[in-house]
């Protein structure tokens, strides 16, 4: 075999090609680590958000979306005393009535965005026990609790939600009462109120949904049982964490977009790579004869030149990864139902890394292919 | 130790087949040195490539050192060429990113040798061209004379029974060439190498012990030195 320190120094050889490779691995690999973190986010605040204790009782054909369910507003309190396994708070059963309404938001320095507001009664912290209050108050009536990311979901900016700054929900005027934590839901970018601001803002009788906590999973299926019975309420029961796993399906196409994006600036950096390597393999083409009329093997020679691919596609991968933490990590994505954070997980580097092996072999491989294909006398004269 | 029977090369290029070499029969005997001329395109370098291993025989028999490697597939040749043989070229093909001393270590790394022996065989092999002094510098920092040295010492490192040169005095100017003629002979008569050597220039050949003419892929004349 020949040493390792050949293949090295020969990556200096030419030191803009070397710059060529390392920068074209770097930008395959960071493209693929952040479509690697941009799925994953968006998978876990799906699947994060959704509790398989959680029963959701909502309209009949609306089980895609809450915001066009409508039940009735008494259906809290029936569905709480008829239905066995809801759980108990100190004595308070964790159910509650919500309104899920998306509206305009204007804020006082003239801001606006799109926002989730979320109609709740104050059983709702019983029935999502990842809400924490992390600032003020619970809403009461005339006030709302943001989210923490709710800014970043409404693109304006973070000091337009503080505590006591007041907001436009269509025409009434709000004040925020507080700021409230749900870390890694998509509950986090919304804005919650009193369920019965929202009724009059949304002018409706009705609510979207009612959810009700149950005290093991298995009791979901007496909610659904509940549902099937009560034909008059026109009702179907879900599991919290279907419902938002079937979000995570409507947003497979975006996901297999942000890839297909990636894939294609990938490819179009990969081909650049290959022709930066066949320019520097084949500028020693007389060179690699040599060696094979010295008696070193095709192998043997194409290990060297995949090694000195690999080690260029490393430092690049290496050089994605601190650019990947450095800009990427912990950077909060809006989506329309609300927003995720991307990390850049063991898992995002492992996928990189894998990225820069792959590229480093691969890439070497129809390079060497050809500089070590042509007849020994015809490359020594080369 | 080098028998060739009826050797015969011949290639397509384009439309037309080309026969570089037809029926040539040769015998060099063991620590012969060797000279071969003629006009370009005479079969020299061809022949040489056969004799060395670089290229196969469309036909006939190539036998050297008792092993008839006219039948030998690619990888067989490069173990036996690895083994057997040492080449100099015109141009010292030396790997410019490594230094003298691991240019010269370069053969050894196929074989099992440790890496002491393999620094002990390469100083050694330094030393015989008489760059031991140089063993650190890269083929940029030598001039041409001691790269061709350079490229001797490579060639003889593994200790290989047949030296080949093409052209080896061809780049260099009269001083150098007389050099490395002169270490070509002290190899042929004291360390007993077969070398066959490829020249267009007469004072080269005339160190040879014979020198045998080639045009249009024949032998011509047979000319032992006295």
């Amino acid at each position: 075999m020949l040493p390792l320190s050949y293949a090295l120094r020969n990556l200096f050889r030419d030191k803009s090609r070397l710059l060529q490779t390392v920068g074209g691995s770097a930008l395959v690999v960071m493209l693929v680590m952040a479509a690697a973190a941009l799925n994953g986010g968006m998978k876990q605040v799906l699947a994060a958000s959704g509790s398989s204790r959680n029963a959701i009782l909502l309209g009949a054909g609306s089980e895609e979306s809450i915001q066009r369910s409508e039940v009735s507003a008494q259906l809290s309190g029936i569905a709480e005393a008829t239905i066995r396994g809801v759980s108990k708070v100190m004595g308070r059963p964790a159910a509650t009535a919500e309104i899920h309404y998306m509206s305009a938001l204007h804020t006082a320095d003239g801001e606006k965005g799109q926002a989730l507001f979320r109609g709740v009664t104050p059983s709702a912290l019983l029935v999502h026990p990842e809400v924490r209050l992390i600032d003020g108050t619970f809403p009461q009536a005339g006030e709302v609790m943001v989210g923490k990311l709710a800014w970043r979901k409404l693109g304006i900016a973070e000091d337009a939600l503080m505590i006591g700054k007041k907001v436009l929900l269509d025409k009434s005027e709000m004040t925020i009462s507080g700021v409230f934590a749900a870390p890694g839901t998509v509950m986090e970018s919304e804005i919650w109120a009193v369920i019965g601001d929202l009724r009059m803002l949304a002018q409706r009788e009705t609510v979207s949904c009612v959810v009700l906590r149950m005290d093991h999973p298995k009791y979901f299926s007496d909610a659904e049982l509940f549902a099937q019975q009560r034909l008059d309420l026109e009702l179907t029961a879900m599991r919290e964490s279907d419902y938002y796993a079937a979000l995570g399906d409507f947003y497979k196409p975006i996901r297999i977009m942000t890839w297909l994006t990636a894939g294609l600036v990938a490819a179009g950096a990969i081909f650049g790579g290959f022709n930066t390597l066949y320019a520097a393999f084949a500028s020693r083409i007389r060179e690699l004869a040599t060696l094979q009329a010295i008696g070193f093997g095709r192998f043997a020679i194409f290990f060297s030149l995949m090694q000195e691919s690999l080690v260029a596609c490393l430092a690049g991968t290496l050089l994605a990864s601190a650019l990947a933490l450095w800009l990427l990590d912990g950077m909060t994505i809006p989506f329309s139902i609300g927003a995720f954070t991307i990390g850049i997980t063991p898992g995002v580097a492992v996928i990189g890394l894998v990225t820069g092996i792959l590229l480093g072999i691969l890439g070497s491989i129809p390079p060497a292919i050809r500089c070590l294909m042509p007849a020994l006398p015809k490359a020594l004269r080369s | 130790m080098i028998t060739c029977k009826s050797i015969s090369k011949s290639y397509t290029k384009g439309t037309n087949i080309v026969t570089p070499l037809e029926n040539l029969d040769l015998e060099v005997g063991r620590g012969e040195f060797l000279a071969l001329m003629g006009p370009s395109g005479s079969g020299k370098t061809t022949l040489l490539n056969l004799i060395s291993g670089i290229d196969s025989p469309s036909s006939g028999s190539l036998i050297i050192d008792g092993e008839n490697i006219a039948s030998f597939s690619r990888k067989q040749l490069t173990a036996w060429r690895a083994r057997k043989v040492g080449y100099i070229f015109q141009l010292y093909h030396l790997i410019p990113v490594l230094t003298a001393f691991e240019n010269v270590e370069l053969p050894l790394l196929i074989t099992s040798m440790s890496k002491a022996e393999r620094r002990q065989k390469a100083e050694e092999a330094l030393e015989i061209v008489g760059l031991q002094d140089r063993s650190h510098h890269t083929p940029s920092e030598l001039s041409g004379g001691q790269e061709q040295r350079v490229a001797i010492a490579r060639a003889l490192v593994a200790d290989p029974a047949l030296l080949v040169a093409d052209e080896p005095t061809g780049d260099l100017d009269r001083e150098s060439a007389t050099m490395i003629l002169e270490l070509l002979q002290k190899l042929s008569r004291e360390r007993g190498k077969t070398i066959v050597m490829v020249t267009h220039d007469a004072r080269a050949a005339a160190a040879a012990d014979r020198t045998l003419h080639l045009e249009k892929g024949k032998l011509l004349e047979n000319e032992p030195h006295l």
